[in-house]
């Protein structure tokens, strides 16, 4: 029998796209030629630079500090927003719910730009907090719609049997409730984290003096830089990371799946 | 008491004893990236007991668009000439004091005045001044000689030219290959560069800006029409293959400038930097950082040979007197855009 060649070529096609480009940049980040046009030889020196570069490690700090602040408060903010649209079906909600629903689809230069304006109205300096505001922002909206959506398969029985076994609002909520919402409130966070810490346009207006996320530095690096493969290095050290993150809560998920209710 | 009602005040009362401790003023630099010494920045530091931290843009329009809108507190920036004219008529620039800057009135050579656009110097020091010629592959080009634009239709190089991507200085280097000035707002001198443009389009692989170091180190191109800050770092890596072309019809000279913003925090500070910059010793050292020459003359007669003998870095006097400053024309850009979209669009 013969075999339909269409999804190998698929395969071979897709996983090219993906990963030669970063094969690429990371063969180049140990190439001695500053240019990567040529291989002129195996080298070092781009990483003892990156190691050096402080500007470099000053911004990757700002890029994880705001990172981590505004996952965390966009997992809070995001996940009461949930409930309540969960909760009630109001207009008011439904208003609500517009409003959580705009900064997913509204342009980010705009957002950017109105955020730096309202700033600069109220008088308030920028630096990592209007960062850190911003974001939050923007994180709020994708860490509501996950919970969400983790909120429609709820099935709402088990909170009135709490209830009925005489567990007060409070406990039920977070003795049932949150921990079966928690995959999707980490899902959201995991989301928000990722795009806070990759965001540039928005960062870009808001971000002041002293405060230069990754982003900022590498998109100016790019440009104006002598020091261009600095930038593979960079990368190639934090797709390992990835990696190894990936690999760490896969492992992580392996060790928990037994436990989970699967008959509740 | 819950541990966590300990925790809360025990965060805050370490916040706020951090924030009282002995507060180094810090001054903020807003620049291009990998644009200064990072040496000097540290010596500066520790001889003024303060802190540097600089951010970095990309663009001037971009560093002027965030300035203007509003995002204060940087100390000193770093524009090109006709973005400090901008943002001087748009009152966003202090004065400097010249008193707090002997170093600057010392050792400054007057010979750049012609080369930058605003020698009175009331808010503005030079930084670096840099030129657009023709970077050469030496090896590749032998037998022809490269000292005029109207090498950039050679046949000889077909298909291995590139040109900036740049309306004024691709059009401004037509202009001039014509004897005119490259601030020409004539359209009859405009119609007629447009077709010198034209003409190099048929003989050029491509219009780039960022691409054509690699090319040329990589000899892919043979020349390339492109700023000596950027070749003159390529011919420093291969100086046996690399040259730097000055056209003998003239080519722009450019010029990254120090401001003091109206928003400084540390306009003292900043003073002192740009002094800091401009002692002799500092300034070579900071000249051979970037490649590309501040207009100090002491600074200038510190610098090692291959420094002071590479031409895109350090051109002889008569080179310079035929560089032409690119002024900020105003609404005149018009004129500039609407031969570049005929270009662009002509196959």
């Amino acid at each position: 029998m013969k075999r339909n060649p269409f999804p190998l070529v698929m395969l071979v096609l897709v996983l090219t796209f993906l990963y030669l480009p970063i094969a690429v940049l990371a063969t180049n980040s140990f190439n001695l030629s500053r240019f990567g046009g040529t291989w002129e030889g195996f080298t070092f020196k781009w990483y003892g630079q990156l190691i050096n570069d402080s500007q470099v490690w000053s911004a990757f700090g700002n890029s994880l500090c705001i990172a981590a602040g505004a996952t965390l408060a966009s997992c809070l903010f995001g996940t009461t927003a949930a409930l309540a649209l969960h909760k009630w079906n109001s207009r008011l909600q439904n208003v609500h719910y517009g409003l959580i629903y705009t900064p997913l689809v509204i342009p980010e230069i705009l957002m950017g730009i109105s955020l730096l304006l309202t700033f600069t109205a109220i008088g308030m300096d920028c630096g990592l907090h209007t960062i850190l505001l911003a974001h939050t922002t923007f994180c709020v909206s994708y860490v509501t719609m996950t919970v969400l959506a983790r909120l429609q398969d709820f099935d709402d029985s088990l909170i009135e049997a709490a209830r009925d076994l005489g567990a007060n609002a409070w406990i039920s909520f977070l003795r049932v409730q949150f921990p079966l919402l928690l995959p999707g409130i980490i899902s959201g966070g995991l989301l928000a984290f990722t795009l806070s810490i990759d965001d540039f346009v928005i960062t870009f207006f808001v971000a002041g003096p002293g405060s230069s996320t990754l982003p900022l530095k590498v998109y100016s690096m790019i440009k104006h830089s002598p020091k261009l493969p600095v930038i593979n290095c960079l990368s190639t050290v934090m797709l390992l990371l990835t990696f190894m993150l990936v690999l760490a809560s896969r492992a992580f998920q392996n060790i928990k799946q037994p436990k989970t209710l699967r008959g509740a | 008491m819950k541990p966590t009602s300990l925790f809360i005040p025990a965060i805050l009362a370490t916040a706020i004893l951090a924030g009282c401790g002995p507060k180094k003023p810090t001054l903020h630099l807003y620049t291009w990236s990998d644009y200064i010494d990072p040496g000097l920045v540290t010596l500066f530091e520790k001889e003024n007991n303060c802190r540097v931290k600089i951010d970095t843009f990309d663009s001037n329009e971009t560093m002027y668009a965030k300035v203007k809108a509003g995002s204060g507190g940087y100390d000193i920036i770093f524009p090109s000439s006709y973005q400090v004219s901008l943002m001087a008529q748009n009152n966003m620039l202090l004065p400097l004091d010249k008193s707090k800057l002997p170093n600057v009135t010392a050792h400054f050579e007057d010979f750049y005045k012609r080369v930058i656009l605003n020698p009175e110097m009331t808010f503005n020091v030079p930084y670096a001044v840099t030129f657009t010629g023709i970077a050469y592959r030496k090896d590749k080009t032998a037998g022809v000689a490269i000292d005029s634009w109207a090498c950039l239709d050679n046949p000889a190089f077909k298909g291995r030219v590139s040109l900036l991507n740049d309306f004024r200085e691709t059009i401004g280097a037509a202009l001039k290959s014509l004897g005119y000035s490259l601030n020409s707002t004539s359209p009859d001198e405009l119609r007629k560069a447009c077709d010198v443009v034209l003409r190099w389009k048929k003989n050029i692989a491509k219009f780039d800006n960022e691409q054509y170091k690699t090319g040329i180190a990589s000899g892919e191109f043979l020349l390339g029409h492109g700023y000596s800050g950027d070749i003159a770092q390529v011919m420093l890596e291969d100086p046996a293959n690399i040259g730097f072309a000055f056209p003998k019809e003239g080519f722009t000279a450019a010029c990254d400038e120090m401001v003091i913003p109206k928003t400084a925090k540390e306009p003292t500070l900043a003073h002192a930097f740009i002094n800091f910059l401009y002692e002799p010793d500092n300034a070579s050292r900071n000249i051979q950082y970037i490649c590309a020459v501040m207009p100090n003359k002491e600074g200038i007669s510190k610098l090692p040979d291959e420094y002071r003998n590479n031409p895109a870095i350090l051109p002889p006097a008569d080179v310079l007197a035929k560089a032409e400053v690119l002024k900020d024309l105003g609404a005149n850009n018009a004129l500039y855009s609407k031969v570049w979209d005929t270009i662009k669009a002509t196959e």
